[in-house]
């Protein structure tokens, strides 16, 4: 209450008028959205080049460890690399430890089976083509489980169908038979994964996750615990740019630098006042 | 006193041993007791689940019975989670009491689509408003370790974003110094840095575990001691 009191008059105008300005950078670059080129990064170029080597019937497995509110950042990454796997033939198996992401995880289900049959002329179906077995709570309970007996940690999928028998998950009885595991994470789950699942049964694992969390993966990815790794936005960019399927990555991609550059100019504009007020009042001092 | 501490200490100890022995011993009976393990604590996690959700109501009530400050957004929490357990039984497609198909959309999810996931999306963007404004009042170089971290931070938030590569292109004849300085930065002094986090944080974990298998650490049963 107090720290309100004793801000200076103009602190509220400014705060305004930055919001204003970051409200405008998003707003105009969305809608403008000029076309930018980049180049994708070699950590998820590593993800693509793996999921391209899977052949069809392989089974990649998608842990969905995100809620709605870092749906802007990793929804598109699930999009993608659900793609990806319908148009190569190869099985996702989805599933969440989190009971706030399971309409997420069957929002991207579904949109990626329509895409699909409209992109790729596939008709993809469920307990045949991808399972999406939805929550069993225990996080790291349940990785261990799953990784003794995946079937046995999800008797049924999302659906109510029974797993045992299933033809989409012909050849699985746990994480060992995967052959590419990709946790998508707003969440401190990727460790839990690693020390857990992927490293136990020795297999490969790659990340999407937001872009605050990116660097703490960088020891994970020197010491080949993962693969390669999305990260942010601009991961899901860089997946899309592969894939050649633009998506809303790509689409955030002019917001996203508007917005880095108007902080940027906000930063160096305070720091040129600083150092100006500091040497008219050194100069002041002097004379 | 024995059966407040001396049992559950017993218990602790003996079950932290075992599932920390499972993973040396290669036999049958190893196995099998992690899979009873993970099967009991998946069944706990479930029940938890109800302990939240009556810690909540709980706390709501409270708040609305004796009209505290705000009471009345209590109210739509209420709505809220009654609106959609209530959507989730009666959905057309997946609830409790379904009759349709998987394929057409139930009243669940549509409030999950478009009620949830974009109120939550909209108050996680926000912090892109505070962000910029504590950047503007707070990012000062006002010695050589903060200017360091200034100068580190506007490469790798330059290098991160593609107007950070036609810039470059601009500036150094079309080589990408900056998104490659940014690379550098999170490659090496970042990596370093979390590495160093991390070891300290499962040193820091291995002693804490050590000292609540053998008792020393007894917080977590109450009383504080």
């Amino acid at each position: 209450m107090t720290t309100n009191q004793n801000r200076p008059r103009h602190y509220e105008l400014v705060r305004r008028i930055i919001y204003v300005f970051i409200a405008l950078a998003v707003i105009v670059s969305y809608f403008y959205h000029p076309k930018q080129d980049f180049s994708p990064w070699i950590e998820v170029r590593k993800v693509y080049d793996k999921v391209e080597s899977l052949s069809p019937g392989d089974h990649l497995f998608i842990s969905i460890d995100y809620d709605p509110s870092s749906e802007a950042e990793l929804y598109p990454m699930c999009l993608s690399l659900l793609r990806h796997c319908f148009k190569k033939g190869v099985i996702p198996i989805v599933m969440t430890p989190w009971p706030t992401s399971v309409g997420i995880a069957k929002k991207g289900c579904d949109e990626a089976v329509d895409d699909a049959n409209s992109m790729f002329g596939k008709k993809v179906v469920s307990g045949k083509d991808y399972v999406f077995l939805g929550f069993r709570p225990g996080v790291q309970n349940l990785i261990l489980k799953m990784g003794d007996n995946l079937k046995g940690a999800f008797d049924k999928d999302y659906y109510g169908q029974s797993t045992q028998g299933m033809e989409a998950l012909a050849g699985v009885s746990s994480l060992r038979d995967i052959k590419l595991l990709v946790d998508l994470a707003a969440m401190g789950t990727v460790e839990l994964w690693i020390a857990y699942g992927t490293d136990r049964a020795g297999i490969p694992m790659a990340t999407g996750t937001t872009a605050v969390m990116t660097p703490d993966l960088y020891p994970f990815y020197q010491s080949n615990q993962l693969i390669g790794f999305l990260g942010g936005l601009r991961g899901a960019a860089d997946y899309e740019k592969l894939l050649k399927i633009p998506g809303r990555g790509e689409r955030g991609m002019p917001a996203q630098s508007a917005t880095h550059v108007l902080i940027l100019l906000l930063i160096l504009g305070a720091n040129i006042r600083m150092f100006a007020g500091r040497f008219l009042r050194k100069k002041e001092g002097l004379s | 006193m024995i059966l407040k501490r001396t049992i559950p200490l017993l218990i602790v100890l003996g079950i932290g041993v075992l599932a920390f022995m499972q993973d040396y011993v290669p036999h049958p009976w190893s196995s099998a007791f992690r899979n009873e393990m993970t099967t009991w604590t998946m069944v706990i996690g479930g029940f938890a689940m109800f302990l939240g959700v009556y810690s909540l109501s709980h706390m709501h009530i409270t708040k609305i019975r004796r009209k505290m400050p705000g009471w009345g957004y209590s109210i739509f929490v209420f709505i809220g989670a009654i609106g959609m357990i209530a959507a989730y039984i009666f959905s057309d497609s997946i609830g409790a009491l379904s009759a349709g198909t998987k394929d057409e959309m139930s009243l669940y999810d549509w409030g999950y689509n478009y009620i949830l996931i974009p109120c939550s999306a909209t108050v996680f963007s926000i912090l892109a408003f505070y962000m910029a404004s504590a950047a503007f009042r707070t990012f000062r170089a006002r010695n050589l370790a903060a200017g360091l971290l200034l100068a580190a931070a506007i490469i790798v938030m330059f290098g991160r974003v593609p107007v950070g590569e036609t810039v470059s292109g601009w500036l150094f004849n079309d080589r990408m110094v900056i998104p490659n300085l940014s690379k550098a930065i999170m490659d090496y002094p970042n990596l370093a840095a979390k590495r160093g986090i991390m070891l300290g944080i499962a040193l820091g974990a291995i002693s804490q575990s050590m000292r609540i298998l053998l008792g020393i650490e007894r917080s977590y049963m109450g009383g504080g001691d």
